[in-house]
């Protein structure tokens, strides 16, 4: 009863990582979601079976431009089968959780995956601190690392909004209650450096 | 004249008096619209509070701002590298786990699309 759960979810195939992805999913119609998905979870798969050995619950996502099956067709190194299982339990636990998921889970949990800075911007303002160009890949790198800072942050103002009995949307308060306490955890570091004002 | 506030004056007056967090005043906003739906996807209101939202980017530039001056103190002097990102973020278990993620897709990529634009080459000729 109430709101519509999604049935359907199918999910075989490889690994559905828990990370948010930053760009796998950015041009996909939102009805081909699933199938990118797997699309993706095949790239996982390749790249776990070069031997890098995913962080429990924080496997990360493939960023595939190229979601060509002609890919698996690669040669790769020797596939190990331990990291399969692993891999092939992890993907049923993440199936187990998305054919769970409300209606507004999923909806939330796609904009989780989907979200991301916006590239140009991102190099625009490395480059103006930096004050030299910098690649492509320091620019994934670091818009990767700002998002999982973002999301720090917010849970951790989420979890002061719920401990001072307040609700969402969070407000100012919430958010500087979570960067003193991230601040004495080390998460955010403090300046070292001139700040830069205008830009 | 002289007792007339200019009104623009005032306004901007306000804005940076009435600004979010930190000593970074306003600025134009550079990722309100994307960062509004990643606070969403992060568990926050589908609609969120703007004045939270202009809260974290300033939180976000002044993260990125730290970690570029940061990366150019190491490695490569100067010069912002993915390297270096990665060494920055050693004791972050989250962000560590991330960026190091990130790179090696991308190293597998690399690899994979060489390997496969060899196999194509061979076949062509």
């Amino acid at each position: 009863p109430g709101k519509g759960r999604v049935t359907g979810v199918s999910g075989e195939g490889g690994v559905v990582p828990l990370d948010p992805s930053p760009s796998c999913l950015d041009r996909i119609p939102r009805d081909r979601f699933e199938e990118l998905r797997k699309a993706c979870d095949e790239e996982g798969e390749l790249r776990r079976q070069d031997g890098l050995r995913p962080r429990a619950g924080e496997e990360a996502d493939s960023s595939s431009r190229h979601p060509e099956a002609k890919r698996r067709k690669v040669a790769t190194k020797g596939k190990r089968p331990r990291k399969r299982a692993v891999d092939e339990l992890e993907a049923q636990k993440m199936r187990t959780l998305m054919s769970s998921m409300s209606q507004e889970q999923l909806d939330r949990y796609e904009v989780y995956r989907r979200s991301a800075f916006p590239k140009a911007t991102m190099k625009r303002l490395i480059q103006t601190v930096a004050g030299s160009t910098v690649s492509q890949n320091t620019v994934i790198a670091m818009s990767g690392v700002a998002k999982v800072f973002v999301g720090q942050v917010v849970e951790e103002a989420l979890d002061v909004c719920e401990k001072w009995g307040e609700t969402p949307p969070l407000q100012p308060k919430h958010m500087r209650e979570a960067v003193r306490r991230l601040r004495s955890k080390g998460q955010i570091p403090g300046s070292k450096h001139k700040k830069i004002l205008f830009f | 004249m002289a007792d007339e506030e200019d009104p623009t004056f005032e306004e901007e007056n306000e804005e940076i008096g009435g600004g979010a967090e930190g000593g970074q005043g306003q600025r134009k906003r550079l990722f309100s619209k994307e960062l509004r739906r990643m606070v969403y996807g992060f568990g926050d209101d589908q609609n969120p509070y703007t004045e939270s939202v202009d809260i974290l980017e300033d939180l976000v530039i002044e993260f990125i701002t730290e970690m570029t001056h940061r990366a150019m103190a190491i490695g490569r002097q100067g010069r912002v590298q993915v390297e270096d990102i990665i060494f920055l973020m050693r004791k972050d278990p989250a962000k560590f786990a991330r960026v190091k993620d990130l790179f090696t897709m991308n190293e597998e990529l690399k690899r994979a699309r060489k390997a496969f634009d060899e196999a194509n080459y061979d076949y062509g000729s």
